[in-house]
């Protein structure tokens, strides 16, 4: 490969380390684009920057409430990155087989519901109800999902369409249910799960602070590094690849396509019902009527921020949770509006969706010195 | 003298990376002729016309429309130009009426009450009956593309460029989707557009059209004019020479046959694409151990479908397959696989291969599944690469980064390498290659051929399906000749010549059925 005298299409031309260096670029352009639309309201970016990071536990405040302190903003923020993970995990393992599962919210919901109503308001001891949660969560949404790879597999109906048409159906039957049978009448909402079954820990002490621990971030954790493992070093993942990137070949090679995406929905919905019992049951403990859980769809952004890649939807997922869970610190302190950490949030996802045109360009740039390496090759 | 001509082309040059698709390409069309653009698939023609047309620009070269000089840089120049083009893969909306596809982008607006504007779809169908009337297009204007047949599909085509008024008609292999009586119908269409004054370009490979409708013919090889004739004194046998071409033969050491029993048995094997369309028909035929058994035939004739059906990758299919004396008609691609046939597939990107693999996950692509690749639900990569690179050792694949690049960023060439290797290796009895050396250069070529013929004297059979004439005959044990998804001829190859292959290419020369 050429050696460009820039030293940024240098190091953003290496093949090997794109995956990593050429998101990053995206996320300083944005940094840069944000930094400037601050500047444009008038307030001061790095007052919003450092509240921002106050504001979800990365950087100590002037002054924190009666049992809190910096571990508990921290740990809050972790809570909510629970579910974001487990749902941009989804989206992933949906992708890596070439298809898109947008209904990740649909699952969550469905998911969440089902194990609320039979697990969430049982009497079941802490020890028997948490795992159970975890796997009827797992099970539901890993139904929900069969279902959409079934029907495109075989009615050929698009997973987006039937995935979308699913997110209206659960959303406006539980809340059917939520209404008539299961509603708090004070917060019309449905009705608190119990605290045996709450997948975050609720008001535990140590020393001077009363914190929520947010367990199942470790099980997130360990999904995240399954599905990296999966990816990688098993059959079927390999089998999911190449679906995903050949279709033709794929039959060629004699695999049975079908049955491969049933079964990348399945996994993808499994996974997304994980997101729904830890958001649910977890981060939240009741479920709101008729809405779905926005980190459905932000998780396609985050996979997107990750590159899709297990490991990096962590470091995507965490970035994405930290700017949301600041952001209302942030507007009350700096005076910049709640609003202004979405809008960052969509600035870095606009910038590392042109990830794929900045790589374009580098390449543009390094490539002459490439195609003469290749015809030597010949 | 430009005056005469309403089309000249002059000094053409089109290079796509790799190969150039037209070298200095002149061609002169009159007003109201029907001019034939003849040549195999590869030859040029469709980048030649669709370079009139606008969808690409030539690297050199002028183009005169009426005499002035132009530069078509689309579609809708094209269009201004009086130019139309009927695809080969029609371009309509399959849920909209005749009418409404064509006056899509033109629609005639009237204003309601002198106010609201609507599209006048009644003036139109009026229009549009007129037309289809005049030239023998007959189609409802208010049925849906969706309930029409092929052919009618087509007539819409024609008729969306008659209703822009186009004077210039480019016909892509018009008749490759119609049966015979349809080809009829259409030829007296092209006929009756001739006499209504419009100029016609067809291109095609099939010559008895041409001989039947056309006034004058380029023919191209290779991107290359070879030359252009009048249709009306030149004979089939001919522009059949002609088309195929002489090249220089490639002297290949092949020793004597030595054929042993029966590897993969034939029977009446007929095949509909998933238009229903009968794209074989009734073909029977049988390869031996130590045989290659070529079916010659120009593109479309049937012959990948056939390879395709025997690999398993086929619906719709009838007729009974025998491997090693099994009927294997019924059973999964895996199994044929498992069993011993190897595919080297036309289409090395997009069927051969997945291009955003690495060499090595290619490479197992139809072993990643077993020991030692495989140990229950894992994979061993570490596996992947050894077996890799002693393919790449063993078969001369050249790449740079090894067994890890990216299969997308090989040369065609060493693709082609790639899964000739991965489908030796599998060490079955039967390997199908299709155009095993299309866009390959000379060295390659020559190296795959060898490869073919090697095996060949291991005592595997060889089906090989191939458009090129000099490789068929240059490889060939056994030459069968498909044309029009039947099997016209079989015969030792020793005892056809050039000519006579060509000439049942051609569908010239019947078969005598036995």
């Amino acid at each position: 490969m050429k050696k460009s005298k820039n030293p940024l299409i240098r190091i953003l031309g290496n093949k090997k380390w794109q995956f990593i260096t050429i998101p990053v670029f995206a996320f300083l352009c944005s940094i840069i684009a944000i930094t400037l639309i601050i500047l444009l309201i008038g307030k001061n970016p790095g007052v919003a920057f450092h509240s921002l990071l106050q504001g979800s536990g990365i950087l100590p405040k002037p002054k924190y409430a009666a049992h809190k302190g910096i571990i508990t903003d921290f740990l809050e923020m972790l809570d909510m990155l629970t579910p974001m993970i487990f749902a941009a995990l989804a989206v992933a393992v949906a992708f890596r087989a070439g298809l898109f599962n947008i209904g990740v919210s649909g699952q969550m919901l469905a998911a969440g519901f089902l194990t609320t109503i039979t697990i969430g308001y049982s009497s079941l001891n802490a020890g028997l109800a948490k795992p159970l949660c975890l796997i009827m969560g797992a099970a539901v949404g890993a139904l929900a999902g069969c279902l959409i790879g079934f029907l495109k597999y075989k009615f050929n109906i698009n997973e987006v369409v039937s995935s979308i048409m699913l997110n209206y159906i659960f959303q406006y039957i539980i809340s059917y249910f939520i209404n008539t049978r299961y509603v708090d009448p004070v917060s019309r909402q449905s009705r608190d799960v119990s605290a045996t079954a709450r997948l975050t820990l609720q008001n535990v002490s140590a020393g001077d602070y009363k914190m929520k621990l947010p367990i199942c971030i470790i099980i997130a954790v360990f999904a995240a590094v399954f599905v990296w493992f999966f990816f990688k070093k098993t059959r079927q993942g390999y089998e999911f690849h190449a679906v995903g990137r050949n279709v033709t070949a794929s039959k060629y090679a004699g695999i049975k396509v079908g049955k491969t995406i049933v079964l990348a929905m399945t996994f993808s919905g499994a996974l997304a019902g994980l997101s729904g019992v830890t958001y649910y049951m977890g981060y939240f403990s009741s479920i709101q009527p008729n809405t779905l859980a926005s980190t459905g769809f932000d998780s396609i952004a985050v996979s997107l921020l990750g590159n899709s890649h297990p490991i990096g939807i962590l470091a995507s997922s965490f970035l994405i949770t930290v700017l949301s869970k600041g952001s209302t610190y942030m507007s009350s302190t700096a005076g910049v509006r709640y609003e202004v950490a979405s809008l960052i949030i969509g600035m870095i996802l606009l910038f590392s969706a042109c990830g794929a045109y900045i790589r374009n360009t580098v390449d543009r740039y390094t490539k002459e010195k490439g195609a003469e390496n290749g015809n030597n090759n010949n | 003298m430009s005056e005469s001509y309403i089309i000249e082309m002059r000094n053409i040059t089109k290079r796509f990376p790799g190969i150039v698709a037209n070298s200095d390409v002149t061609i002169r069309i009159k007003k109201g002729e029907i001019f034939a653009i003849l040549g195999e698939n590869g030859a040029g023609k469709s980048t030649l016309m669709s370079m009139l047309f606008g969808m690409i620009e030539p690297d050199s070269g002028e183009i005169f429309v009426r005499g002035n000089k132009v530069a078509i840089t689309s579609p809708n120049e094209a269009v201004k130009l009086d130019i139309g083009m009927v695809h080969q893969h029609f371009k309509l909306i399959e849920n909209y009426t005749v009418t409404e596809n064509i006056i899509l982008g033109i629609e005639p607006i009237k204003r309601l009450l002198g106010v609201f504007p609507v599209v006048d779809t009644k003036t139109t169908s009026k229009k549009i009956l007129e037309l289809s009337k005049k030239y023998g297009l007959e189609v409802d204007p208010s049925s849906k593309i969706e309930n029409l047949k092929v052919y009618a599909r087509q007539r819409v085509e024609i008729l969306k460029m008659l209703y822009r008024e186009a004077e210039i008609l480019i016909f892509d292999e018009p008749t490759a989707v119609l049966t015979p009586q349809e080809i009829e119908y259409l030829l007296d269409i092209i006929r009756k557009l001739q006499e209504g004054g419009k100029t016609i370009i067809l291109i095609t490979h099939k010559l008895e059209e041409i001989k039947k409708v056309a006034d004058r013919c380029a023919i191209l090889n290779r991107g290359k004019l070879i030359s252009v004739l009048d249709v009306a004194s030149t004979s089939t046998n001919q522009m059949a020479n002609l088309m195929v071409g002489r090249e220089l033969s490639l002297e290949i050491n092949k020793p004597e046959a030595h054929f042993g029993k029966t590897v993969l048995e034939v029977n009446n094997l007929t095949i509909r694409n998933s238009e229903r369309f009968k794209v074989v028909n009734d073909v029977s035929f049988k390869v031996r151990e130590g045989e290659i058994f070529a079916i010659a035939g120009v593109s479309g004739n049937g012959q990948v479908e056939v390879a395709d059906a025997i690999a398993g990758l086929s619906e719709h299919v009838k007729g009974e397959i025998k491997f090693l004396g099994e009927n294997i008609s019924g059973i999964k691609v895996r199994k044929r696989n498992e069993k011993g046939i190897s595919y080297i597939p036309e289409d090395r990107q997009q069927v051969g291969l997945i291009l955003d693999f690495s060499l090595a996950e290619n490479l197992v692509l139809k072993k990643y599944f077993k020991q030692p690749f495989c140990n229950g639900a894992l994979i061993d990569r570490r596996e992947f690469s050894s077996y890799a690179k002693r393919l790449i050792e063993e078969y001369d694949i050249r790449v740079a980064g090894g067994e890890n690049a990216l299969t997308r960023s090989m040369s065609g060439g060493n693709q082609q390498k790639a899964i000739i290797a991965r489908e030796i290796d599998i060490d079955g009895s039967l390997m199908i290659f299709v155009q095993p050396t299309r866009g390959l250069d000379v060295g390659a070529i020559m190296s795959i051929r060898e490869k073919i013929i090697e095996e060949r004297n291991k005592g595997k059979a060889i089906l090989l399906i191939s458009l090129e004439l000099d490789e068929v005959l240059s490889c060939a044990d056994t030459i069968g000749v498909m044309y029009n998804g039947e099997m016209q001829k079989i015969a030792p190859a020793h005892e056809m010549t050039e000519g006579e292959v060509g000439e049942y290419m051609m569908g010239v020369k019947k078969n005598e059925k036995k």
